[in-house]
């Protein structure tokens, strides 16, 4: 048939089953347009069909017969929509960027050519955008690039370089993804799930295709969707077919499919047997916290302090009656990662015996040895690659499921083998954020000082244990005693992996509505009463900043407000660690009068190019075209992970030292070099070939672990600090909560890139109103598996759920720290549900325990 | 796979290759990647003659069935006379799912259910014998029980014109009020249509001079959500009193609904004093909630509160 595509006349054939991103995405290349959730709701799919944005994953390819069809390739680059999204920072991850921006630059066009150059308020940007979701929460800067876009503030080349790095390659659709890339002779692998949701496996037959095994050593599958096998075919049609053709013969055993009957006696046991339970998966980030078994429940007491004289004065206030103790219990649910990119690899082995990887993951480095171990190879034979990488937020860390199937298939065939998880998959078995039922005790003396802190955290994390929700309390609040217990309740239910500050946002959900209602109690203001319990000056000063906003000083009194739309302000604090990676490396070289820097991490999303790219222009004074930065290969130095807010704060002062040992190498070879000030380009030029090397030098006094753990990061001296100051509208009829305004205040230091970390904070309020208000996993009771397996089921926030954000930067007080920033990715949404709660306790007098805060719970909540 | 070009050749081609009508694509494509439904498919995107919106001699308006959900929620006559049925088409989905899918698609759609659009399931709708949500995750279920399924009903467009009291067109030159489209006691299918007829058009009555209507949606999010709850108010009011009043609700039951004891106990009722709570105190009654969804009780009666109340306050 006959399409037109991007001006060009094309002609393609095509079956009535195919749709239209197939034929654009696979027959003509254009891989600009992703394939994200694959159901018509996230809209990274969007092309102009005769002008008109349409999702192609739903449209068959014959409904493009006679049609004229615009992908992000045919804007150009020169759209103002993409050059206003790359001028604010519209994006961060990028995938799904191609997609807002066709939709976008149709907008704008109709929107100047209906109204003029005047900017569209924020709902008619939002029902304009309504479309697309963006799980980076990128929303911030996407309402204001499509105003400024409509405003004609783009029409013209831009005179500055866009603030983040790799931006015009993302809005272009030129970045390549894993999902992209599709090498000649490249097979389809498709992984095999356990339909039991606990059984023993006797046998699998492949129905005659090539198959390899993923079944741990005891052959057991505990859930759902637990990886069985793994096939492989020359198309993902035909690999889908031998999938469905293979027979897995289980020896089913009870499971165990909520929390309640995993506690009971006689309830079937998940992991039996000590050697099982070693086998456990771990939902912490780095070691896994020891802890003790009984049944299904592992409790671990870690990070109490003082707990007997904790547990006497909570028990002698409960017999008192004490007013200034508040119990209470509260849950969340269970969150789910959902990077718009799903996991994928494709894996080939040379005929050297050295293995390739193009892999969608946060850990170039860790992935390249860990593959080396598995396989017995040395880490240098192993190439990891991930140029672009469409959001990770914890679930991409290591060597992961989509890998082993691909290498080992790679390995079976000899061909070059491609896995990519589709959003069912992704959404059942990548990870998540564990639901939490927690009891809480908070004591206050009469005097209103911390008494004593109690806190049992029951985690709900399927079969994954390691839960840090209640040990990360001892964060918080000075040295009172306090009584800290995690105890993992294990189930017949996929696995938690790290998410975004794991634990602290259960745990914090609790505290921190906990910390209000003392407040409230003692007819305190809540930021002074903080004030005096938190002893850290970096957050002193975020209080100082937060108790002088106008909208907390005109907030209203709990649950004064009357009528049908009650509008509340709440606040919450957040700390998280300072982690960094000591032996990170950034090399630079000079070519051709560019400075070329590379250290073996990636970004996804979070800026790490932009990050080096920043700190070598202005420590060599030249413009940012000058400078190039190549991350998302393991073959080169020493990076860190995209994990454990540690990157910026590794690379940036690596990049610094580079920048340091460039200038003195240049002095040396061109003596013309000035020893501080802009490096002359013909310096750059006249030195071709140099190679330096930087190193992110010890802080100082060190760091808190005399050596590295885990996968090489240093927990370092000081916490980083937050306060998120939120308002809200509770819709008391129709029991919905819409966050309007948020001030979002982060205390971590040097700010080594300002609109990309504003950026991330804005994105961390929009994970946070996720997980306050519509995030949800949700599995069957019967079987267990789970049915928010796609993303019409499995709620995010949308454009339309944003509220307005305005972030605070305090950068003080990092002296210690090499390069005086911390990083800040984490610590930006941990906080951001309970100052959600605490605002709907302000606007109603109802305080919401449970998350999500959804309209069935809040016409509940009012109604009692 | 054919691609007909005339509403005969359409029908002949249903019939003859027993082929699945394929008008937008935005169901029947997710349907055919959860395995519920396989080709041939009859592809419509080409019947132009049954796409548009053309006002007819007796003040009656006729809606192709390949008209978009977009084109009517950007009609400006529609707009004009039929408020609530603009206001449904511009709510519902993603702008470019509104973009291609079509009227006679959204109102033939299959239901939401999480079970039914797992292939992991079986259930009355596809093939099985029990309804695993009764038991299971039902927290969207029906709350008004009609029958053994408790999906409820997908259509927003089947709201607004079951409010407006529109008809179906068909091919065979028959015609089907929306409300006999469904049958919220049968168990295994959406729409009564049977295999190989052919919607072509919703046939609007002439709009009621100086009518109020108002259409909403509750969500969670703010857009882009399937319906909690969904209600059309109609009212007509003469001398500050309701003179005429129709509510109809999604996502409560297998079908749409009219709420006819709540249409009786509003005509009558003064204007001035709001939607009269005795009028909607027969909501509880037609409800019976399971476990999980008991809110949906509350919810329906505030969504027809919220309609009611929009409609009075144009008056």
């Amino acid at each position: 048939m006959d399409i037109v595509v991007n001006d060009t006349a094309t002609e393609v054939s095509t079956d009535p089953d195919t749709t239209a991103v197939e034929v654009v995405r696979e027959d003509l290349a254009l891989t600009g347009t992703k394939l994200s959730c694959g159901t018509g709701v996230c809209g990274a799919c969007t092309v102009l069909v005769d002008g008109s944005p349409t999702a192609s994953c739903l449209l068959p390819a014959t409904a493009l017969e006679g049609r004229t069809v615009t992908t992000v390739e045919g804007l150009g680059g020169s759209h103002p929509a993409q050059r206003a999204f790359a001028a604010h920072d519209a994006l961060q991850c990028g995938y799904c960027t191609p997609g807002f921006v066709v939709e976008a630059a149709a907008f704008v066009d109709r929107w100047r050519a209906e109204h003029g150059d005047v900017a569209p308020d924020r709902a008619a940007i939002a029902d304009a955008m309504a479309g697309h979701l963006c799980r980076c929460g990128a929303y911030e800067g996407i309402y204001a690039a499509v105003a400024a876009a409509c405003r004609g503030e783009h029409d013209t080349e831009p005179e500055h370089a866009p603030p983040r790095a790799e931006a015009m390659s993302k809005v272009t659709g030129e970045a390549t993804y894993t999902t992209d890339v599709h090498p000649d002779g490249c097979q389809f692998g498709v992984i095999v799930r356990s339909t039991a949701a606990h059984a023993r496996v006797r046998a699998v037959d492949g129905g005659g295709s090539p198959l390899v095994d993923l079944l741990p050593d005891d052959r057991t599958v505990r859930y759902v969707g637990q990886p069985v096998a793994a096939v492989v075919a020359p198309t993902r049609a035909k690999a889908l077919a031998a999938a469905e053709a293979v027979t897995v013969d289980y020896e089913t055993l009870p499971a165990v499919l909520d929390p309640e009957s995993a506690r009971e006696d006689g309830a079937p046991v998940v992991y039996p047997s000590k050697r099982e339970r070693r086998s456990a998966p771990s939902s912490a980030e780095g070691a896994t916290v020891p802890g003790s078994w009984s049944g299904n429940l592992r409790r671990s007491t870690l990070g109490s302090w003082r707990s007997a004289t904790a547990t006497r004065r909570l028990r002698a206030a409960a017999e008192r009656d004490d007013p200034n103790l508040v119990t209470a219990e509260f849950s969340t649910g269970i969150q789910l990662h959902n990077a718009m990119e799903p996991h994928g690899c494709v894996a080939r082995w040379d005929e050297r015996g050295q293995l390739h990887l193009r892999t969608s993951t946060q850990t170039v480095g860790v992935l390249a040895r860990e593959a080396a171990k598995r396989w017995g190879l040395s880490p240098q034979q192993v190439h990891v690659v991930a140029e672009h990488v469409g959001g990770g937020f914890g679930a991409k860390s290591g060597l992961t499921t989509e890998t082993v199937a691909a290498v080992e298939l790679a390995r079976k065939t000899g061909t070059p083998v491609r896995v990519v998880l589709d959003r069912a998959e992704e959404l059942t078995d990548t990870g998540n954020r564990p639901g939490t039922r927690t009891r809480l005790s908070l004591l206050a003396t009469p005097s209103g000082d911390l008494a004593a802190l109690g806190m049992d955290v029951h985690a709900e994390g399927g079969v994954s244990i390691s839960s840090v929700a209640a040990l990360l309390a001892r964060l918080f609040y000075g040295t009172a005693p306090r009584r800290l217990r995690d105890i993992d309740v294990t189930t017949n239910h996929p696995p938690g992996v790290p998410f975004r500050g794991p634990g602290a946002a259960p745990m914090l959900w609790a505290l921190e509505q906990g910390v209000d209602e003392i407040a409230h109690r003692r007819g305190e203001d809540p930021i002074e009463l903080r004030r005096r319990w938190d002893g850290n000056p970096k957050r002193h000063a975020l209080y100082d900043w937060a108790a002088a906003l106008p909208v907390w000083l005109e907030r209203p009194t709990a649950g004064s407000a009357t009528g049908r739309f009650r509008r509340g302000v709440g606040v919450a604090a957040a700390n998280w660690h300072y982690m960094a990676n000591p032996g990170t490396e950034v090399e630079v070289t000079l070519d051709r009068g560019t400075v070329v820097a590379r250290t073996g991490t990636q970004d996804i999303g979070t800026g790490a190019r932009s990050v080096v790219t920043n700190v070598l222009a202005e420590e060599l004074g030249l413009p940012v075209e000058r400078v190039r930065v190549e991350v998302g290969h393991s073959a080169t130095v020493h990076g860190p992970p995209s994990f454990g807010s540690q990157t910026t704060t590794s690379i940036g002062p690596a990049a610094s030292d580079a920048a340091r040992g460039l200038r003195a190498a240049l002095r040396e070879r061109v003596p013309e070099t000035p020893p501080e000030g802009p490096v002359p380009p013909e310096a750059l030029e006249r030195a071709e070939g140099m190679r330096v090397v930087g190193k992110r030098h010890r802080d100082r006094r060190g760091y808190l672990t005399p050596f590295t753990v885990g996968d090489g990061f240093a927990l370092g001296r000081g916490l980083s600090g937050a306060v998120h100051v939120t308002e809200v509208e509770v819709d008391t009829r129709l029991g919905r909560v819409r966050p309007t305004r948020v001030w979002a205040g982060v205390a971590a230091g040097r700010v080594y890139a300002p609109r990309l970390a504003r950026n991330q904070c804005e994105g961390g309020v929009v994970q946070g109103v996720g997980y306050a208000l519509y995030e949800e996993r949700r599995a069957d009771p019967a079987t267990g598996t789970v049915l928010t397996d796609n993303m019409e089921d499995y709620r995010i926030p949308g454009i339309g759920d944003t509220p307005e954000t305005v972030v605070h930067f305090h950068e003080g007080g990092w002296d210690h720290v090499r390069g005086g920033g911390v990083g800040l990715g984490e610590v930006s949404t941990i906080g951001v549900a309970a100052s959600i709660g605490n605002a709907v306790f302000n606007a109603t007098g109802w305080r919401p325990r449970d998350l999500p805060i959804r309209p069935d719970r809040v016409l509940k909540g009012l109604g009692s | 796979m054919t691609t007909p070009t005339t509403v005969h050749a359409a029908t002949e081609a249903l019939a003859s290759h027993a082929g699945r009508a394929r008008a937008g694509g935005t169901d029947v494509v997710a349907l055919a990647h959860a395995r519920r439904v396989e080709g041939p498919f009859v592809d419509l995107h080409r019947l132009t003659e049954l796409r548009g919106i053309s006002r007819r001699p007796d003040g009656s308006t006729l809606v192709g069935a390949t008209t978009t959900i977009a084109e009517v929620a950007a009609d400006a006559t529609l707009r004009a006379h039929y408020p609530a049925l603009v206001a449904t088409a511009g709510a519902l989905a993603t702008p470019q799912i509104r973009a291609v899918a079509t009227v006679g698609g959204n109102l033939l759609q299959r239901n939401r259910c999480s079970y039914y659009r797992n292939p992991a399931f079986s259930c009355l709708q596809s093939g099985g014998d029990t309804c695993p949500a009764r038991e299971g995750e039902h927290q969207h279920a029906a709350v008004i029980d009609q029958g053994p399924c408790v999906a409820p009903h997908p259509s927003s467009m089947a709201v607004a014109l079951l409010a407006h009291e529109a008809s179906a067109h068909l091919a065979d030159g028959g015609s089907v009020p929306v409300a006999e489209l469904y049958d919220g006691t049968d168990p295994t299918r959406d729409h009564q249509l049977s295999p190989g007829r052919l919607v072509t058009g919703i046939e609007l009555p002439p709009p009621v001079p100086g009518e109020a209507a108002a259409h909403h949606r509750a969500t969670a999010r703010s857009r882009a959500e399937w319906p909690l709850v969904e209600a059309v108010a109609r009212l007509s009011i003469s001398d500050g009193v309701i003179s005429g009043a129709v509510v109809a609700v999604g996502a409560v039951a297998r079908s749409p609904v009219r709420l006819t004891e709540v249409e009786d106990a509003l005509v009558n009722s003064p204007v001035s004093d709001g939607p009269p709570p005795a009028a909607l105190a027969g909501i509880t009654g037609l409800c019976s909630p399971l476990p999980g969804n008991g809110y949906k009780v509350e919810l329906l009666r505030a969504t027809v509160t919220e309609v009611l109340e929009r409609a009075l306050r144009q008056d």
